[in-house]
């Protein structure tokens, strides 16, 4: 066996987005915590690419209930009820805390932090800093992470939970080296994020590829909804490999109007009440039928057009947008871009209870690893704040964790060294396997999907999870790691979206006819773990 | 689709004794940009090369790399055929990738007070520029200062001063600033230069930290004394002989056609230290049918205030100086300071164009000069060719009359009252400029801009010249030619 580093803590918190570092901070008040982060914190996960903002209560004339029936609404009532609750009630007192630790939100001219539209919402409740406001999120979540004793082990990839008996007990990384860490730990969080990396057209960074899911998966935890995919209405089409990349909701909530080709603003036709400020799960699909019908640009896209609005209000509250287009040679405050849905956030995941907990002893989560909070789709800016809600909870609970006498489980580290040697012999390029599973769920697992494609997706990825991935050295383990992440969130999303025989918010199935609406849909959540999978039934008050 | 042939830096400090290049013929897709070659290579060429990326769209700042020698975003430079790739100018972990974390430590940090009041509408909007960075750290790899002294860099002043701003924050971030080098930044501008957000760090952070630290009385005794004399004697060094404007009309008519005709504003170096520099230029104007026109009541610029902080008398230069040109009804006016230049450009608003002497040249075009049996190389003044983006007009002058031998463009350490203000930082990087001089092979040093002159002229035996001068020296060996041949 090689000699490998063991470090101890009380809590280990895996991911070094929005949530793993509000987790971190949080447990920190109760002992010492250790956050690992795939990449250098603050730069991984996709909090710090967050552009539109975060939705809190803060007016008088706005209310939670509001909040929460338009989450619920939005989330075609998929949502877990108590959960939805809690994002809407403690959103603004995680606002406040992000405000009070330095965060730079907009401001209106009374001092009071500012809010804008966004999509599916009745009262304009979404603050934002400009287009950055995740980026802003994650410099003040470090500021204040850098005041805790918390250790970060940066660019250290978790590839294993390790147990002991039936209790999450730590975790096998690897460094960027490729040597081994061992974390042991009383509790442990996954915050791991999303993992839309498994299309082909995504908005993630690097990490999301379903690290989390994965390992949760692996180490026994109950997911649900994995089928609930976000595909995101707009994202870049154009040059092809900028495909995909987030073209936020902050265009639309700043006024930008969506055309076809003729020029019309087609979602007259699709939703004329909310028009472009429908929800996601819809304007989604309107855009990707006006491009199926022959209505889009020859690079696949519609019209995203803000050219009316004073250069000023884009140049001030769209800076990312403009330098981001500017450097691919359009100037969007003379011509329109163009855009197509990218896959953009899971909205399934782990089952957690209100403190994060999941159906692993020891095991927490928050964030986007985890399911119910959105139901069948998720409202912009209910991500964000999500983070800190969810964060939070999942970082105390963690932190309250009973401390243990853990004995390290031998056995467990040899299998996982004699998985990281099979990489060695191994004949196929991870790479080229991500690929083909890109394109398998883009065309299979889509923002249209049947009963036969979504068969014929898993049987791919079935297909291409028995191939042997190669390693050509050290650095290269951790990849095949990944592309095993990769193969296993898509498995779920698939098996969840056969076990769902209706169409519900971003879940549409085409070769389902159904006689309900959403609000009275005899089905609840999917459901799957090692041992069970299936969908729930019952009708929610 | 298309090919593309890419060199890239490769080093893995376990294996490898030193770094090398290694070329790959890449087919990527059109619009491709850096980094989707960097995974071409990876997945279909070599596995093993290392570098850093994630968001993909410009907003994590972990994939900079430098790209035929410029820093960018991997992610957001469109590739070329032939590029060069290559890690920042940081200490190098393998391949492309850099330590970072050094640097991302240093940064400070917010410590909140116990009541939080919001900033206003106000100080959001001056601290929200300052918050783009995305930490990349490519002005902290092409910062000369940071190379040579103690020196948090760039992008912690950037932070510093939104803390100074920021109400929340109880740290005393002015005070931290000094103490952290703030006064050893030359106002080169190469971090802004290469910052992919266009964060203005040495004039929208550095200097407005500066003044801060002017507010506490933190100013340096030397930057001081600088502000007095420019109070007492309108300019911002003594003189040391008869100055410029003591030996010239106020208008110098040209030997023959009127081809056009500009203002001309002189600056302190060039009137009181160096003035037949001065002469030399006027001498070339009047060769090439320029008429210049030189008000006397003309005074320091403020550069050096500006740029150390002491802002209080910047309004009534500004005024005297315009109000000097806009008297005589003056349309164009010229500068041969580098930093004057910068300055009217940028920090005055001006009812007149301002051109510098080199734009001047370049535009009316000049009599060609007789060819100097001389091999010079030429020193960017950091305030002509960022400060103005002036690069190729005085390459154009120059290769005219001798041969041009480049060397990399980086700061000489004069600028920024570092050369008044932190001596030994300044000597060192004038150090750092002396062995790139040597390097050249060249018989002469040719410049544009006074500081950087007097400056290099203590830190090299070989004869420092500004532009005009040697075009002058050119004309009276053309002379000299033509009156041998008559004879």
């Amino acid at each position: 066996m090689r000699s490998f580093e063991v470090i101890d803590s009380h809590v280990l918190v895996i991911g070094s987005g929005g949530a793993g570092v509000r987790a971190a901070i949080e447990a920190s008040n109760y002992g010492d915590a250790v956050m690992v982060s795939k990449t250098i914190a603050g730069k991984g996960g996709c909090t710090t690419m967050a552009e539109g903002g975060y939705n809190a209560v803060l007016r008088e004339t706005d209310s939670c209930e509001d909040h929460f029936l338009d989450t619920l609404k939005g989330g075609a009532y998929l949502n877990d009820r108590e959960l939805a609750r809690i994002l809407v009630d403690e959103a603004p007192e995680r606002i406040a805390d992000l405000l009070c630790w330095g965060a730079v939100f907009d401001v209106t001219g009374e001092c009071q932090v500012a809010q804008r539209p966004f999509g599916g919402q009745r009262f304009p409740r979404t603050c934002y800093a400009g287009d950055r406001t995740g980026h802003e999120m994650m410099m003040t979540l470090l500021d204040r992470l850098a005041s805790t004793d918390v250790d970060v082990f940066n660019e250290v990839a978790i590839i294993d939970l390790l147990k002991d008996g039936d209790t999450v007990a730590g975790a096998v990384g690897l460094d960027e080296r490729g040597d081994m860490v061992i974390f042991r730990s009383d509790a442990t969080v996954l915050a791991t994020g999303g993992g839309t990396k498994i299309y082909d057209i995504s908005t993630n960074s690097s990490s999301g590829t379903g690290d989390g899911f994965a390992l949760g998966y692996r180490a026994g935890a109950e997911l649900i909804d994995m089928e609930q995919v976000q595909f995101h209405p707009t994202g870049a089409v154009y040059p092809y490999d900028a495909r995909g990349r987030l073209v936020t909701e902050a265009v639309r909530g700043e006024g930008g109007l969506l055309k076809n080709t003729k020029g019309e603003r087609f979602m007259e036709h699709y939703d004329p009440e909310r028009m472009e400020l429908s929800t996601r799960d819809v304007v989604a699909r309107s855009i990707a039928t006006e491009i199926l019908e022959g209505r889009g640009t020859k690079n696949g896209g519609v019209y995203l057009d803000v050219t009316h609005l004073p250069r000023h209000q884009v140049e001030t509250r769209l800076p990312v947008m403009l330098e981001q287009f500017l450097k691919f040679g359009v100037d969007i405050r003379d011509e329109p871009m163009e855009v197509a849905p990218t896959a953009h956030h899971v909205m399934g995941g782990l089952r957690i209870s209100s403190r994060g907990e999941t159906s692993v002893p020891g095991l927490y989560a928050c964030g986007e690893v985890t399911g119910g909070v959105h139901g069948a789709n998720r409202l912009g800016g209910n991500a964000l704040a999500d983070t800190q809600v969810f964060g939070k909870r999942a970082g105390e609970s963690a932190g309250k964790a009973k401390k243990r006498n853990i004995s390290l489980d031998e056995g467990q580290i040899d299998l996982q060294e004699k998985r990281l040697e099979a990489f060695y012999a191994g004949e196929v390029n991870p790479a080229t396997v991500a690929r083909s599973l890109q394109t398998a769920m883009w065309e299979g697992a889509g923002i249209f999907r049947t009963g036969s494609d979504l068969e014929k997706t898993l049987e791919i990825i079935k297909h291409l999870s028995t191939l042997k991935l190669k390693a050509a050295n050290r650095c290269n383990l951790i990849d095949c790691c990944t592309v095993q992440n990769m193969l296993t969130t898509a498995s779920l999303v698939v098996r969840g979206a056969i076990l769902r025989k209706e169409s519900r918010g971003a879940h549409v199935r085409k070769d389902v006819t159904q006689a309900w609406d959403v609000s009275n849909s005899p089905y609840r959540h999917t459901f799957l773990s090692l041992c069970d999978e299936g969908i729930e039934t019952g009708v929610w008050e | 689709m298309k090919e593309m042939s890419v060199k890239v830096f490769r080093f893995d400090p376990e294996t490898d004794e030193k770094p090398h290049f290694q070329t790959y013929l890449v087919r990527v897709n059109d619009g491709a940009r850096v980094l989707n070659v960097l995974h071409c290579i990876k997945e279909e060429h070599d596995p093993s090369l290392s570098y850093r990326y994630c968001c993909s769209s410009g907003q994590c700042g972990s994939c900079a790399v430098k790209v035929n020698g410029e820093p960018v975003l991997a992610c957001m430079e469109e590739a070329t055929d032939g590029m060069v790739i290559e890690p920042l100018d940081l200490p190098i972990k393998r391949d492309l990738v850099v330590d970072m974390e050094p640097y991302l430590d240093q940064i400070a940090t917010l410590v909140p007070a116990e009541e939080c009041p919001l900033p206003s509408q106000d100080v959001v909007e001056q601290i929200k520029p300052l918050r783009s960075c995305i930490e990349c750290l490519a002005c902290v790899s092409v910062c000369p200062a940071l190379k040579v002294i103690d020196f948090s860099g760039p992008t912690a002043m950037r932070e510093s001063l939104r803390l100074a701003l920021d109400p929340r924050d109880t740290g005393d971030r002015v005070v931290e600033a000094v103490e952290e080098g703030l006064f050893t930044c030359t106002s080169c501008q190469a971090c802004w230069k290469v910052c992919p957000k266009d964060i203005q760090i040495p004039g929208k952070a550095i200097e407005k930290l500066r003044a801060l630290a002017n507010e506490k009385g933190l100013t340096l005794p030397r930057h001081q004394s600088v502000e007095k004399l420019v109070r007492e004697t309108g300019r911002s060094v003594d003189r040391t002989q008869e100055t410029f404007l003591e030996q010239v009309p106020e208008v110098l008519e040209p030997y023959g056609e009127v081809r056009g005709t500009v203002g001309f504003f002189v600056g302190c170096m060039y009137n009181n230290r160096l003035p037949q520099t001065a002469l030399d230029a006027m001498e070339v104007l009047r060769r090439n049918g320029i008429r210049v026109i030189i008000p006397r009541e003309q005074i320091c610029c403020g550069s050096p205030l500006i740029r150390t902080g002491q802002i209080g008398y910047i309004n009534t230069l500004k005024r005297r100086n315009i109000d000097a040109f806009v008297f005589r009804n003056i349309d164009t006016v010229m500068t041969m300071c580098a930093g004057c230049g910068s300055t009217l450009k940028n920090d005055y608003d001006c009812p007149f164009r301002v051109l510098d002497i080199n734009e001047v040249l370049t535009k009316f075009g000049i009599e060609p000069p007789a060819r100097l049996e001389l091999k010079a190389t030429y020193h960017d003044p950091c305030h002509l060719m960022r400060g103005q983006g002036i690069k190729t007009q005085p390459r154009e002058l120059i290769s005219q009359v001798v041969d041009l031998v480049e060397m990399p463009a980086i700061c000489c350490g004069s600028g920024g009252g570092v050369r008044s203000g932190v001596p030994e930082a300044a000597a060192a990087l004038a150090e750092d400029r002396r062995i790139e001089i040597e390097k050249t092979g060249a018989d002469i040093v040719i410049s544009s801009c006074p500081f950087c002159e007097y400056h290099i002229m203590e830190h090299t035996d070989k004869p420092v010249k500004n532009i005009t001068t040697v075009l002058l020296e050119g004309y009276r060996e053309k002379d000299r030619r033509e009156k041998e041949k008559e004879c």
